[in-house]
């Protein structure tokens, strides 16, 4: 009944953590020789099971298996080796904010209609 | 760990910093354009900030697709300031006091136009950093209002 909600949930951890990926490269705008970085959902399998480290531990939930990526885009790299380009970063920023409102938004009407049903329909 | 909004905010705020910090260091290059007396003698020389990208957070590498580098979240900080020893500005003033024997005073090795343009672009940067940082802070108040009504 929740697994729909795990996944919009899973999906906006990937907007979050992709985010601070995003504010990095923006952080380092003028750092010599900085090449920005990107987090994609990789392909094919979308979780990898939690490492086990000890015979005893139980096995946590399978965590997001994400890609990480440089991307510059093609964009030239300026004299210092850095390849930022302000405009690409910030489009991809506020790209990325929108797709995790959008998936807040489902995930409250996903709620909203689980708490419909259990409420006796009122 | 993954990454909460707290390391998004931290990674803007480092950006927002070494930016500050660019500011402060072309200011005080233009407040000392005239300097011909600086502190261990001679003309005040231009500083230049360098900046480094440092890993701020991590995620666990079994989360990343196989070749992932390490060290995805790349804060800022100021790794020096390093003095610009190029040649000072020569002007004949016989009269100053800090003049050489034929009369050249050395100036200061500031290009006031130079800095502006470095003032500019730190400016931007900045305010990159607080629509960076606005947004994260966005981010989690859709969170926070999710179930609600």
């Amino acid at each position: 009944m929740f697994s729909d909600v795990d996944r919009l949930e899973a999906a906006m951890s990937f907007h979050r953590e992709r985010h601070t990926v995003l504010a990095g490269n923006v952080a380092n705008l003028d750092t010599p020789g900085f090449r920005p970085m990107d987090l994609e959902r990789a392909v094919g399998p979308t979780t990898v099971p939690a490492a086990v480290t000890h015979a005893a531990h139980v096995a946590g939930p399978a965590e997001a298996a994400y890609a990480v990526s440089f991307d510059d885009g093609g964009a030239l790299s300026n004299p210092d080796g850095n390849a930022v380009s302000l405009e690409r970063e910030l489009a991809k920023i506020d790209a990325n904010r929108t797709r995790y409102a959008t998936t807040a938004e489902l995930t409250s009407r996903r709620l909203a209609l689980l708490r419909y049903a259990a409420g006796d329909g009122a | 760990m993954p990454l909460d909004f707290f390391s998004a905010m931290e990674v803007s705020a480092s950006g927002l910093a070494a930016q500050r910090v660019r500011m402060n260091v072309s200011a005080s290059n233009l407040a000392n354009v005239s300097t011909t007396q600086a502190a261990g003698g001679g003309p005040y020389q231009r500083r230049d900030v360098v900046l480094t990208s440092v890993p701020m957070a991590n995620l666990p590498g079994q989360r990343l697709g196989p070749g992932a580098p390490g060290g995805v979240v790349q804060g800022v900080a100021v790794a020096q300031i390093v003095p610009d020893a190029g040649e000072p500005r020569w002007e004949y003033d016989p009269g100053h006091p800090n003049a050489d024997a034929d009369g050249y005073v050395a100036y200061p090795n500031v290009n006031p136009v130079e800095e502006m343009v470095d003032m500019i672009t730190a400016s931007r940067a900045y305010e990159a950093g607080v629509t960076t940082l606005t947004t994260a802070v966005n981010m989690a108040e859709r969170a926070l209002g999710i179930g609600r009504g």
